[in-house]
This record gives C-alpha cells, sequence and structure tokens, in this order.
C-alpha cells in the first residue's frame, strides 16, 4: 500500500529526475507500461524505480492514472508512440526537480519497436537483417507496414511492441 | 512539364510507384514491339539479368527468361530452391549480394514473403522486379492485365471491372486494384467475406477516390460487367473442406453463371485455373486468358529493355 504524502497530499512523492507520464486514460497505466517496456527496465537497471498510480483524482479528466519513472528518461520517440495511441497523454521530464513538459509529435515512421501482425511478413523472417518499419498514417489512425503494406490500428500498438 | 519516363535503373516493387501516364508509356512501348519480329537488337549484349525464384513459376520465370534472351541478355539464377544454396539455408539478402558480385545489372526476384521485393530493392542497387512477393503483389502480371484490356476495349476509363476470387491472398487481384486506380473504372469485388480484398487495398483505393463495391455473389453483378477478372480460390485458405466446396462451387464461372451476362463481357485470368473457369468458356467469345498470357512476353521484354537498356 502507498504512504500518502502529509505536506502535498501525493500519492508519491516528488521525483528528482526522471519521467512523469501523466493524464493517462483510467486504468490504462499497464498499457503504457507495456508500450515503454517498464517491467524490463526495472530489472534490467536496478537503480530505476517506477510507480504506478492508477484512478486518481484529475483536474480535466475524471479519472486518470499515471506513472512516475525515477532516474530514467523515456526516450522521445516511445513518447511520440504513446501519444499516438492515447492523445491526451503528456510526458514530462524531470531534471533537478524542474519539469518540462514534452510536446510529443507524431512520427513520420516508426522503426523497430513494433512487430508487423503478419507472420509472414520479410520483417518477421528472423534470418534476413531486417529492422520493421511502419509509416504512420495519422488522419486514419493506422500505422502500415512499409515492408508488407499490413495496416495496423493506434489501438493495437500495444500488443504489437517488440520485446 | 517534363514527363519520368526515364525508367534506366528503376526498381519495379510495387504498381503503386506507376502513375497513369507512365503505365500508358510502358503499353506504347509493348504495342511498337508486338509488330516487331520476335529478337531485338536493344544494344543490351554483354548484360546481364539474374532470376531469382524463390517460390515455383512456370508462367513468370519463362516470361522474363524468354523476354531476356530475346533482347540479348545473359540470364542466370535459379527457378528451383532445391537446386540452390538457398536449400542450404542462404538467405535472400546473401543471395542478392552474392549475384550482385557478378555484376548482375537487373534483378527478377519472386518470394513467398511480404515485401520481400521491397526489401531487395533496399540490399541493392541494381534494378529489382518483383516478380510476385507472397500474396501482395505481382505488379508486372498487373501491368499484363491493364494491357490486355485496354487492348481489348480501346481503353480502361468508364469500365466496370469485376475481380472475383481469393482476394485476400491473390497478389494479382491486389496489383490490378492498384492498377485500375489509375483510371477512372468501377471496380466489383466478388469473393466470399473470409476472401474479401485486404483493407490495406481498400484503403488505397478510397484515398485514390476509386469507386469500389464488395459483393458475395456473381450472381447479382454479372449482367453490369463489361470484364470479368478470375482468380483461383485456393484450398488450403478455407480450413473447413465442406466450407471449401460450398465456396468454389458459388464462385465457379461457367455458361450457366453468365447466361445473365452482357454479350460483350471479356473474361480475363491471369492463369493457372483449376476448375474456377468452366474450359466450356474457351472456345466463346467471353475469353480473353488466353490472349492475355501472350501478352507476358512483350511486355517483359518492354520493361526490362527499358529497365536494363533505358530505352524510351
Amino acid at each position: 500500500m502507498q504512504e500518502k504524502d502529509p505536506e502535498k497530499g501525493m500519492l508519491v512523492r516528488k521525483i528528482e529526475e526522471g519521467t512523469v507520464v501523466d493524464h493517462i486514460p483510467d486504468w490504462k497505466a499497464q498499457t503504457v507500461s507495456k508500450v515503454l517496456r517498464l517491467d524490463k527496465l526495472a530489472r534490467m537497471q536496478s537503480e530505476i524505480s517506477v510507480a504506478i498510480l492508477q484512478n486518481v483524482d484529475s483536474k480535466t479528466l475524471a479519472r486518470k492514472d499515471v506513472i512516475k519513472i525515477d532516474r530514467w528518461h523515456v526516450d522521445e520517440k516511445e513518447a511520440d508512440i504513446l501519444s499516438l495511441i492515447f492523445p491526451g497523454i503528456t510526458v514530462n521530464y524531470i531534471n533537478e526537480w524542474k519539469v518540462s513538459k514534452y510536446s510529443s509529435k507524431v512520427p513520420d515512421t516508426i522503426e523497430g519497436r513494433i512487430k508487423c501482425p503478419e507472420v509472414n511478413c520479410i520483417s518477421n523472417s528472423g534470418r534476413e537483417p531486417v529492422v520493421s518499419k511502419f509509416v504512420t498514417l495519422k488522419r486514419d489512425r493506422l500505422l502500415q507496414c512499409h515492408y508488407c503494406d499490413t495496416t495496423v490500428e493506434f489501438e493495437r500498438i500495444p500488443d504489437l511492441v517488440s520485446a | 512539364m517534363a514527363k519520368n519516363f526515364d525508367f534506366l535503373g528503376r526498381d519495379v516493387v510495387s504498381i503503386r510507384d506507376f502513375k497513369r501516364d507512365q503505365l500508358e508509356h510502358v503499353f506504347e512501348s509493348v504495342d511498337a514491339l508486338e509488330k516487331k519480329p520476335k529478337s531485338l537488337d536493344a544494344g543490351l549484349q554483354g548484360k546481364m539479368v539474374a532470376l531469382l525464384f524463390f517460390e515455383p513459376s512456370t508462367r513468370t520465370y519463362s516470361s522474363f527468361q524468354i523476354a531476356a534472351e530475346n533482347l540479348g541478355l545473359k540470364v542466370s539464377g535459379f527457378s528451383n530452391v532445391a537446386a540452390s544454396s538457398v536449400s542450404k539455408g542462404e538467405t535472400l539478402y546473401d543471395t542478392i549480394k552474392m549475384f550482385e558480385g557478378y555484376e548482375t545489372d537487373c534483378f527478377v526476384i519472386r518470394h513467398s514473403m511480404m515485401g520481400s521485393a521491397r526489401f531487395a530493392a533496399e540490399a541493392t542497387d541494381v534494378p529489382v522486379i518483383n516478380a510476385g512477393d507472397g500474396s501482395r503483389e505481382h505488379p508486372t502480371q498487373a501491368m499484363v492485365d491493364l494491357y490486355s484490356i485496354r487492348r481489348d476495349f480501346g481503353k480502361l476509363d468508364g469500365l466496370k471491372i469485376g475481380v472475383l476470387g481469393d482476394l485476400k491472398y491473390g497478389r494479382t487481384a491486389s496489383s490490378l486494384a492498384y492498377a485500375l486506380s489509375n483510371y477512372d473504372v468501377e471496380i466489383c469485388f466478388i469473393a466470399p467475406d473470409a476472401l474479401q480484398i485486404r483493407p490495406e487495398v481498400e484503403l488505397f483505393l478510397n484515398q485514390r477516390g476509386t469507386r469500389f463495391s464488395r459483393e458475395t455473389s456473381l450472381a447479382t453483378v454479372a449482367n453490369t460487367l463489361d470484364v470479368l477478372y478470375v482468380t483461383r480460390i485456393q484450398k488450403e485458405r478455407i480450413p473447413d473442406p465442406t466450407e471449401y466446396e460450398r465456396v468454389r462451387g458459388l464462385y465457379q464461372v461457367n455458361l450457366e453463371t453468365l447466361r445473365e451476362a452482357k454479350p460483350s463481357l471479356k473474361v480475363f485470368h491471369p492463369l493457372p485455373r483449376v476448375d474456377e473457369l468452366a474450359s466450356e468458356i474457351d472456345g466463346t467469345e467471353f475469353a480473353r486468358y488466353f490472349n492475355q498470357a501472350a501478352v507476358g512476353l512483350p511486355l517483359r521484354m518492354a520493361l526490362l529493355n527499358m529497365v536494363i537498356g533505358g530505352a524510351d
């Protein structure tokens, strides 16, 4: 059980360095964690702590989820992928207690982070020197495989994140 | 405005990379070739094309081989994976690099994996012609199909074209649909729901503003079509044998199926056929598929001549 910070009324204390992923739709923090591969990250780098807050009060949303990652800056490209799935999400970088909000960009292409769902796509061959590549079709909220043309709804991205 | 008809060194990965005027330019070259003798002194002696067929093929392989030989090109490669190093586990990438070292001037590649042609084109500076990549595309077949229809009707604009069969896994259906999007046509995709045209093809047609519809029965549209493009329903794609038998019967084209069709209807098929197109059609005015198959040779000659020789 998490302790409340009596001074700030927060479930988890502020962090000096790291990333706060805010305004995640309620009960979707685990999906964000999956996209950012946080379990793997925390396992591989013991100094990193991750706090996942679910269904907390929000000024702009009725309820929301928040993820605080202590001593780790989420890659901007991963923040951009998150914003495709959850357009309202905010990614804040914390440097020496100072908060700077990252303005996410819609990436034109996404390389190497998402597996093509078409098993017979050359990018899934496993033997060829090839990295998956998707083109973003923002208006249709789709990614399209650069190689085999298979389309993927943004909402399906979490299921296709490379391990 | 200058038109980009310079095909020298150009990849032919997807038919979507070709605009209407470029396709018409290819067709004009085929027209010219059809009036000439079989062989053509194109000044390509000493140049080499590698035919890398990782999947079996009769028509496409043979037509590329004969087309290359008619142009005086040397032909290397393989049509039988079992007899090549690929059977020992050599990758597509390594195979390309090896043939690149032999100073190949053009690759013609057929491979079972989707997107293999795009990957191959990125792996080498030598032009790559896609001769079929899995169930995705077969751009030179689409050129053959368009040319054949255009030759019979004198135009493509204004036609209503039915595309029937396994549209989900059939690469010729996808490439034909992409190619037709350059013209003012109406496409009718006729297939069981499980084998209907793929979402990315629909997406592309919507982006291009091409009119299309989806039908599950040929009977409901047969009397409205100018062209019927028949493809095979592949047994292995339908797991339930009973369902396969049902579907196969529904999508078989014969004289009875075409009873209501316009007398001017023309039937095309990329071949090979199994039993989706009855042989009783062969002797009728509907049948155009053997003429269509014959276009494969001059079209591939024209294309190789443009890509390797830079012919106008």
